[in-house]
């Protein structure tokens, strides 16, 4: 309901901004898978340090059509994130500043639909980032992978309760991790999964 | 940036940056199991590397069983022909689940451009692929490889060298105990020919000595070939220097001398020779004089005892092979892709051995516009009656308007043969349901059989209307279960061929089965469990020998044009009792296969 009003408020705010067309409603085929790399895994103080977005088009996964962006050093690097994604302070040097990658993502995504997994964690970042550089939060439409994934695992097997995980579910759909923990690799699978997804209901529409 | 594999060739003959700019231009996509990944005749918009899954690479006019040319897994690259031939001539079909790197064709052509080496790298497996193509076929004995790929020392002889000094009358006495037709003579230069013709010369317009030495008579600048060489290409070079002869030279030594006679009659004892003329032919007459003599080949096949069913294959490819050159003499070429020629009956299920009579359609895509199309099946009709296919009697052929149509037309009359389901009908549905692709493409002709199965494969009602035929013709077997004895023969077209392949079609359709030919069919209904394989394969067998016997008294028939008997006639009498024994087992198996299928479609009280 916020979010609806918020969205509201932004598109008026902007309707005769550069970003306005970000507003319109999309009427195209294509989508965009998002995905980041952050050093943390709080929503509210984790930071980012690389996104990825690839485009979906019908049944195709345009990866010649991808974005793959490094942030500049943040302030914090904690020797935590230093071990989960193997990333030092130095691999972050010599990236983007924070601007500059939201500005390009902005562009590449447009009004597209977004896809992703676990699509709320990333996108309260982008937003968080977002907001005071821009004064306006993602518009998009937004499909959640991992939760058209559990919806349809309910509704075969009502008694799970486990959430699924990206490796996991990535090993049962078939599909082949395309290079784990960089930004844009778990984009791609992202988007593999959605097309299997999407595929399978499509199947089982025909049947019925 | 992707994972992808490029560590194998042609990747390999890039450098980083090119990789680099692969990696940079690929898309993924995934293909269903038995999706077309590509089709005949469709551009080649992208080169394909499988990530995971398998590609099958389908030739789509060929029969099924033989129709399968190439496999791809994990790794392997198609596409690269469409691409470099701007469509592709068959069809891909994933044969599992399948993810794909798409490597687009613009980047495809760019690297080509680029780096000569990888470009030479896809002109070679065009070659490699093309010589595979011609290799499978010989093994199937279609088609002019077998003639193609005969080589020059399968059919050389021992050269017969003599030294220099050697007196005329010598050399005279030696062609002939070797029954030889030249020899060659040693000299400075290194050996020469010299023929019968030479030495009548020598001794009569030139008036030499019969003890005079061969010496300055040969033709020392000999025509050679190598002994690998190709047999055609033997031919090929004797034409061009207009000799009867040339030299097999092996590392500058003579291994052996190659006659014209001796080619010509290696070909003609070969029956490749047919398929050869209707791949050469470039006017009707040419086609038509090749269309002549595939009763010679059948004869012939018949005589070197080869299996029914293969001599089968070759002559429904054959057949093919001919209308496919009478459709394209006759129609402009911007048609091919929009329509799509079919023949049905016994020449679709490819059990038409002598030609019968055509039975063929024409299906247009929806959204053709041909004006004349009329005229020209007319024509196309008249044509293929030149060729010896005569007219069918029950005007099923292009001809009639009755039989051509555009997709949506012919499933609109598929919906009403159906749900009409007189006599008529039902027998224009086992038409149907036999129809094969000879030209064109056979995706239309795949959309309305589509329909067909869709419409028919359910309907319990209809399915069991349809089988009701096969009880029309008794099985002519007495109360004890031996044969009948008519005077006249019986009747084994009736009695025999037709229970097994109406009630094969009829389970097919149930069991939506989709190859055409009767043992196809009969292969995949055992698979399916429909039938017992053993069950299966002595109805094959059966069948098998019900067309045997018809052929040869087809053959008959043919030799003696006085002889009214008609073929389908077997009597009795005239057997011998290895070959009564025969017929009365298939015969007993027929009946078997009869009360099976009245059991299952409740024929009983009809």
């Amino acid at each position: 309901m916020i979010k609806v009003l918020r969205r509201a408020a932004d598109r008026r705010r902007h309707a005769n901004g550069d970003y306005a067309w970000l507003f319109h409603p999309y009427t195209g085929d294509e989508m965009v898978v998002i995905n980041t790399e952050t050093i943390g895994s709080n929503s509210r103080s984790a930071e980012l340090a690389s996104i990825a977005a690839v485009k979906v088009r019908g049944d195709r996964v345009l990866t010649s059509e991808s974005l793959d962006l490094h942030l500049a050093r943040p302030v914090s690097s904690s020797g935590e994130s230093i071990r989960i994604h193997g990333s030092r302070g130095m691999d972050l040097s010599g990236g983007l500043t924070m601007t500059d990658a939201l500005e390009r993502l902005l562009d590449f995504v447009g009004n597209r639909p977004l896809l992703g997994w676990r699509l709320g964690f990333d996108l309260a970042i982008l937003n968080r980032e977002l907001r005071p550089r821009f004064g306006f939060d993602l518009p998009n439409a937004t499909i959640d992978v991992a939760q058209s994934y559990l919806r349809r695992l309910r509704r075969r097997h009502p008694e799970v309760e486990t959430a699924p995980r990206f490796e996991k579910v990535a090993e049962l759909l078939d599909v082949p991790l395309m290079g784990r923990h960089t930004a844009l690799g778990d984009a791609v699978t992202t988007a593999l999964i959605y097309l299997r997804l999407e595929h399978q209901a499509g199947a089982l529409g025909r049947h019925s | 940036m992707v994972e992808v594999d490029l560590s194998q060739p042609p990747f390999t003959l890039l450098d980083d940056a090119g990789r680099e700019r692969i990696r940079q231009g690929v898309d993924l996509a995934y293909f269903d199991c038995d999706e077309i990944v590509l089709e005949t005749g469709q551009a080649g918009e992208n080169l394909f590397l499988i990530h995971k899954g398998e590609v099958a690479e389908v030739d789509p006019t060929l029969p099924a069983a033989r129709s399968r040319i190439g496999h791809y897994t994990r790794g392997d690259l198609f596409g690269a022909i469409s691409i470099l031939n701007g469509k592709s001539r068959y069809r891909f079909r994933a044969e599992q689940e399948s993810l794909c790197y798409l490597l687009p064709r613009a980047l495809f052509l760019e690297l080509c451009n680029d780096y000569p080496p990888f470009a030479e790298f896809f002109r070679q497996t065009l070659a490699h692929k093309a010589r595979l193509l011609i290799e499978q076929r010989a093994e199937g004995g279609v088609t002019m490889a077998g003639f193609m790929l005969a080589r020059v020392d399968e059919c050389m002889r021992e050269p017969l060298i003599v030294p220099a000094a050697t007196t005329i009358a010598e050399a005279v006495t030696t062609i002939n105990e070797r029954h030889a037709d030249s020899m060659l003579v040693e000299g400075d230069v290194g050996p020469g020919m010299i023929t019968k013709t030479d030495l009548l010369n020598a001794l009569v317009v030139e008036g030499r000595d019969r003890d005079s030495a061969l010496d300055g008579l040969g033709h020392s600048e000999l025509i050679t070939v190598g002994p690998g060489q190709y047999l055609f290409e033997a031919l090929v070079v004797m034409t061009r220097h207009k000799v009867e002869r040339v030299v097999v030279l092996e590392k500058e030594s003579v291994v052996g001398v190659v006659e014209l006679t001796d080619v010509l009659s290696y070909f003609s004892s070969r029956s490749y020779v047919v398929s050869l003329q209707v791949e050469q032919a470039d006017s009707l007459e040419a086609l038509a004089a090749a269309s002549r003599r595939t009763p010679e080949l059948v004869k012939a096949l018949m005589a070197q005892g080869v299996k029914l069913r293969f001599a089968m294959g070759l002559l429904a490819a054959l057949n093919g092979r001919i209308m496919s050159k009478a459709w394209s003499f006759q129609v402009d070429e911007r048609y091919h892709r929009d329509s799509c020629l079919m023949v049905m009956g016994s020449e679709g299920r490819g059990e038409q051995i002598l030609k019968t009579d055509q039975d063929n359609g024409l299906i247009l895509a929806d959204d053709l516009d041909w004006p004349d199309c009329g005229e020209q099946m007319q024509r196309l009709t008249e044509t293929l009656i030149e060729l010896g296919y005569p007219p069918c009697p029950g005007d099923i052929m292009v001809s009639n308007p009755e039989w051509v149509g555009t997709v949506t037309q012919w499933r609109e009359r598929i919906a009403r043969w159906a749900s009409k389901r007189d006599g008529d009908s039902l027998m224009k549905l086992a038409i149907m349901l036999d129809s094969h692709a000879v030209v064109g493409n056979p995706v239309l002709l795949d959309r309305v059989r589509d329909e067909l199965f869709e419409r028919c494969a359910g309907d319990e009602l209809l399915l069991s209307y349809f089988a009701r035929t096969i009880l029309r013709f008794s099985t002519p077997l007495t109360l004890f279960g031996s044969l009948k004895r008519p005077q006249h023969g019986i009747d084994i077209k009736k009695g025999g061929i037709f229970p097994i392949v109406h009630g094969v079609r009829v389970m097919a359709l149930e069991r939506g089965i989709r190859p055409t030919s009767t043992l196809e069919r009969l292969d995949a209904l055992a698979e399916d469990g429909r039938l017992e394989p053993r069950f299966a394969e002595d109805l094959g067998e059966a069948l098998s020998l019900f067309t045997e016997m018809r052929l040869k008294q087809q053959l008959e028939h043919l030799d003696s044009s006085k002889d009214e008997r008609n073929p389908d006639r077997v009597v009795v009498q005239e057997l011998s009792s290895l070959e009564r024994d025969l017929l009365r087992e298939a015969l007993h198996i027929v009946k078997d296969f009869k009360q099976r299928l009245s059991h299952r479609f409740h024929l009983e009280y009809s």
